[in-house]
């Protein structure tokens, strides 16, 4: 059933590598404009449901809707689940903005050299347009004055802002944090939420995966914790951090939360 | 067109001469073995030197190594074999001359041992200088302290590159015709000239070479793989 | 041996300066070639899965055989088998960029191969192609990481179209030794000969090397070694 503002909807999905099944049938929501916060222990799963999302991984089985749109498959006029084709999901990740753990910034090109290049070449805008767009985003992550400085002269924190204004300067419907804080060093972590923070408050429709428990308590609409491929709790931040009804997400918190 | 690949892959004509062809084969194997064998021993004295503590043998030693690694084989083979032995009568004041083969061996094994230098250099910096602490911790003289920790080691890091090095050494040794040594190479083109066909000799010897640097090669991977899950390399 | 020098090397200086343009013309192509070829090789071997066997077979003879040898082949076999290449500069040329097209094939396939997957996938997830991705995001950075290897191949091309003499080619080594059979007197020419090419291979290499680290400055990476 789709309720009328679930930008993302995800039936039954599983993941299996090899003889190792990583999601084993996972379903959910996301409402738009809200914070999504997925939780759990190394290994649970997490980072390949966000992949499976925008088809970095490839989903054993099931299925995945953004805005109504199915992505990786097409329905035939027959009613056939057919596999989509590259430059159709190369569309659909278009839509998708993703920040990575190792933050992945193109180190031959200047930060705001990052920040245009799919605007330009996947959105095909003028550069003037294109350069417009990515300072106002460089500036919302409040490194307006590091445009021509390339990334091996930034720092972590810096590094991972700029690679949100890249995803943002897609202006994607749905934004995917993959561990964005956990490659940082401690002081550097407080810079990258503030932004997260702000994001949130503007209404972007975020899927964060952390370890975060601060950032997932305070910022998030709805939290899901994760344990072996299954969901164990799903719920408000209060129920779940407050009153969990899974025995294993009370461990998890328990061990997580001093 | 397919007339001539039929023609050139015909190796019947490789197959009639083929103890010729062999026996210059062999010809490359003596020179190989010859010069790898000088090569080798010069590797280590200048690799050695080259992490001298007296600043005039570390420059002198990167100055040969520079120069070898610098200069075209072909022309330092002609050179040696044209110009040396001239430069050696004068200076014995008698006439002096090289054989082919002493000439090919020398210049090839001089010409290698730049290279190898450096990969003789680069397996002993490898080694940690956390073990020869500890082994002067202990007491070892510099001597033992090369023989028994320095050496074993340096020599198992060098092995795989080294082992390329010879690849390359052995490839080299095709030019030796140049020099009138009945090799190969020598042996096909005489066996041109005489039978007026090269097609499938010229390809005939451009597989063999082929096949045996393959083979070669597969096997320097194999026990390098093999040195590596040992943790030697 | 001063007046030696004169007469031999000096006075054929015009000769020697026509050979080394002819040498430079010849290196300068085939590397050009080589690394077409080298490239070609690279991604047919990682990306076209049919004639997969082909690249990787024409790789392994380019690296096996000796240059002498391939370029004796060219020269000699081709153009019955092929009807080409029709001069002996054309057989120079192409069994030089033969040679060096195996290990640039496989010098490009290291360099793809050993870059960050995170930089793919950030591509990938902001709806890049594969195409956009090879050209604005792998070659670049592959090209900075295969700098080294890449010089010491001009290098060793420049070393090896020595042999091309052989094929009479007029290039630098050609007309040194015409002078050494006109005349007999082999010291004088042939050292300045070797140390002409001594000296060219290392300025080319230095400057090469100067090229690499003032990009990698720019981009903020520490030299290489």
């Amino acid at each position: 059933m789709t309720t009328p503002e679930a930008i993302i909807r995800v039936v039954n999905l599983r993941k299996s590598f090899g003889p190792l099944d990583v999601l084993c049938g996972i379903t959910f929501d996301v409402r738009e404009g809200s914070v999504f916060t997925i939780i759990g222990a190394s290994g649970s799963g997490k980072s390949t449901l966000l992949r499976c999302l925008n088809y970095l991984e490839q989903p054993t089985s099931g299925e995945i809707y953004l805005d109504g749109k199915p992505i990786g498959f097409r329905i035939e006029a027959d009613g056939r689940r057919v596999p989509d084709t590259a430059a159709n999901i190369s569309r659909m990740r278009a839509e998708l903005g993703m920040v990575f753990q190792q933050f992945n910034l193109w180190p031959h090109l200047t930060a705001i050299e990052n920040i245009i290049e799919a605007p330009l070449r996947v959105k095909r805008l003028a550069r003037k347009e294109a350069l417009d767009i990515g300072r106002h985003f460089l500036g919302k992550v409040n490194l307006f004055d590091k445009e021509n400085e390339y990334p091996a002269r930034l720092s972590g924190g810096q590094q991972q802002r700029v690679a949100i204004a890249r995803a943002m300067a897609m202006q994607p419907k749905v934004m995917l944090f993959d561990e964005a804080t956990s490659a940082l060093d401690p002081e550097l972590t407080g810079e990258v939420l503030e932004v997260m923070r702000a994001l949130a408050k503007e209404g972007t429709t975020m899927l964060v995966v952390t370890h975060e428990m601060g950032f997932a308590r305070e910022v998030s609409d709805r939290v899901m914790f994760l344990h072996n491929g299954q969901i164990e709790e799903d719920g408000s931040p209060e129920s779940v951090f407050n009153a969990p009804r899974s025995e294993r997400c009370r461990q998890f918190l328990s061990k997580v939360l001093h | 067109m397919w007339d001539s690949l039929r023609q050139s892959l015909d190796l019947t004509l490789f197959w009639e001469y083929r103890t010729i062809l062999l026996r210059g084969l062999l010809q490359n194997i003596y020179i190989f073995f010859g010069g790898a064998l000088l090569a080798t021993a010069l590797a280590f004295a200048i690799g050695a030197a080259r992490l001298s503590k007296r600043g005039t043998v570390r420059i002198l030693s990167t100055g040969y190594a520079e120069l070898f690694r610098n200069t075209p084989e072909y022309v330092f083979l002609i050179w040696v074999y044209y110009v040396l032995p001239i430069i050696f009568s004068r200076l014995l004041a008698t006439k002096f001359n090289f054989s082919p083969y002493a000439a090919a061996v020398l210049a090839l094994g001089v010409s290698y041992s730049g290279f190898l230098s450096e990969t003789v250099r680069a397996g002993i910096l490898a080694i940690p200088r956390t073990h020869i602490d500890a082994a002067m911790a202990l007491g070892m003289s510099r001597w033992m302290i090369m023989r028994r920790i320095i050496a074993p080691q340096a020599i198992r890091r060098m092995l795989p590159e080294a082992l390329n090095q010879y690849v390359s050494l052995f490839k080299a040794t095709s030019l030796v015709s140049l020099i009138a040594v009945e090799d190969l190479m020598y042996q096909v083109s005489m066996i041109t000239v005489h039978e007026m066909r090269p097609l499938p000799l010229y390809t005939g010897a451009a597989l063999l070479y082929c096949g045996i640097i393959i083979a070669a090669a597969q096997c320097i991977q194999h026990l390098s793989d093999r040195w590596r899950q040992r943790g030697w390399a | 041996m001063l007046d030696n020098f004169n007469r031999l090397v000096l006075a054929n200086l015009h000769t020697l300066g026509a050979g080394l343009s002819v040498t430079a013309y010849v290196c300068f192509f085939s590397f050009l070639l080589a690394v077409v070829l080298g490239a070609m090789a690279c991604l047919v071997r990682l990306y076209v899965p049919f004639i997969r066997i082909v690249a990787i077979g024409y790789i392994e003879f380019c690296r096996a055989t000796p240059i002498f040898v391939q370029l004796l082949w060219v020269n000699y076999v081709w153009p019955e088998l092929f009807g080409f290449p029709k001069s002996v500069v054309g057989a120079g040329i192409i069994a030089l960029a033969l040679q060096s097209s195996g290990y640039l094939a496989e010098t490009f396939r290291s360099g793809i191969e050993g870059l960050p997957k995170g930089q793919r996938e950030a591509a990938l997830a902001v709806g890049m192609t594969h195409f956009q991705i090879m050209r604005r995001i792998v070659m670049p950075q592959v090209l900075l990481v295969m700098a080294p290897s890449l010089v010491n191949q001009m290098t060793v091309v420049i070393k090896s179209s020595t042999l091309v003499s052989v094929i009479a080619i007029p290039d630098l080594m050609y007309e040194a030794l015409k002078i050494v059979n006109a005349w007999f007197e082999p010291i004088e020419v042939l050292t300045s000969t070797a140390l002409i090419y001594v000296v060219a291979i290392f300025l080319i290499s230095m400057l090469a090397k100067r090229v690499s680290d003032r990009f990698r400055n720019k981009y903020g990476l520490a030299a290489q070694a």
